[in-house]
């Protein structure tokens, strides 16, 4: 079995007391105990400001355990790209935040659109999916 | 000490990968400035199969600023120590689907906070399930 381990530290002051949270996840198939997600696509993009662009060019299989990670790389704080999942709005990264999401591709529409704004933005993401259509040439 | 959040993804999927390990500080809009409200941590449980409100944004006790640097993290504990990775929670905003949390997953997530987009949650089934979430933002 494929194994693709996400984990997360927490941290923050704001609170009366300093709070810290840990996770880990196993990333495995829709419905499944014991078979990991087996496909992964990951890249490194410049996004020229103005433009909305789909980030996954190959939609994965819908309504399963796909997880996506995006970063901006983007060493100005003032650049941010725009995520917008089937017209919704999501929100912000600006430079040097991530993501990390579960996303089902539901239908056709439900594509992650990406729109950078203030400049070219550095993007690296990673999708880890079970299955995709590709284009054939 | 700032709010901060690490990842750290390995995988065996593709030969020569070599994981990724990030951290960003929760700032505020296009500045070097900490990101300066939170909800505070919170738990959810949940016992049936429909929709519900996991973060009502008009109803914040402090309004948060819209379509700025806010994030969400949400986690599917499951219930009483039995975490079920086979069952999910779909996560959507306002009525768009954003995916599912199966069991022990957890999401780091961008929010616009504007009124209107509320942040939902649907069961998969009616067996209990706890989710864990907590909301960092900027005070309008």
């Amino acid at each position: 079995m494929a194994t693709t381990t996400a984990a997360v530290t927490l941290t923050s002051d704001l609170l009366s007391d300093n709070m810290s949270v840990s996770a880990s996840t196993t990333c495995m198939k829709a419905g499944t105990t014991a078979d990991g997600l087996d496909m992964m696509e990951y890249g490194y993009v410049d996004i020229a400001s103005g433009t909305a662009y789909d980030i996954i060019g190959n939609t994965p299989t819908a309504n399963k355990a796909t997880k996506l990670y995006i970063k901006n790389h983007s060493t100005d704080e003032t650049y941010y790209i725009s995520i917008v999942l089937d017209a919704q709005a999501v929100g912000r990264l600006y430079g040097g935040d991530w993501m990390f999401i579960p996303t089902d591709f539901h239908d056709a529409n439900a594509d992650v659109e990406i729109t950078a704004t203030g400049g070219t933005n550095k993007i690296c993401y990673a999708l880890f999916h079970e299955g995709t259509t590709l284009v054939a040439s | 000490m700032a709010t901060t959040a690490t990842i750290s993804i390995s995988s065996d999927i593709a030969p020569g990968f070599g994981g990724i390990s990030e951290t960003m500080t929760l700032t505020q809009a296009g500045t070097l400035t900490d990101i300066d409200s939170t909800t505070g941590f919170a738990i959810r449980k949940l016992s049936a199969a429909s929709v519900v409100d996991l973060v009502t944004m008009a109803n914040e006790l402090v309004e948060p600023k819209d379509s700025v640097a806010a994030k969400i993290y949400i986690r599917n504990i499951g219930y009483k120590g039995v975490i079920d990775k086979s069952v999910h929670v779909l996560i959507g905003v306002k009525s768009e689907p954003i995916g599912r949390l199966y069991g022990g997953d957890w999401m780091m997530m961008p929010l616009t906070c504007i009124d209107a987009d509320d942040v939902t949650a649907t069961p998969e089934t009616a067996d209990t399930v706890v989710l864990e979430y907590v909301l960092f933002y900027e005070e309008a």
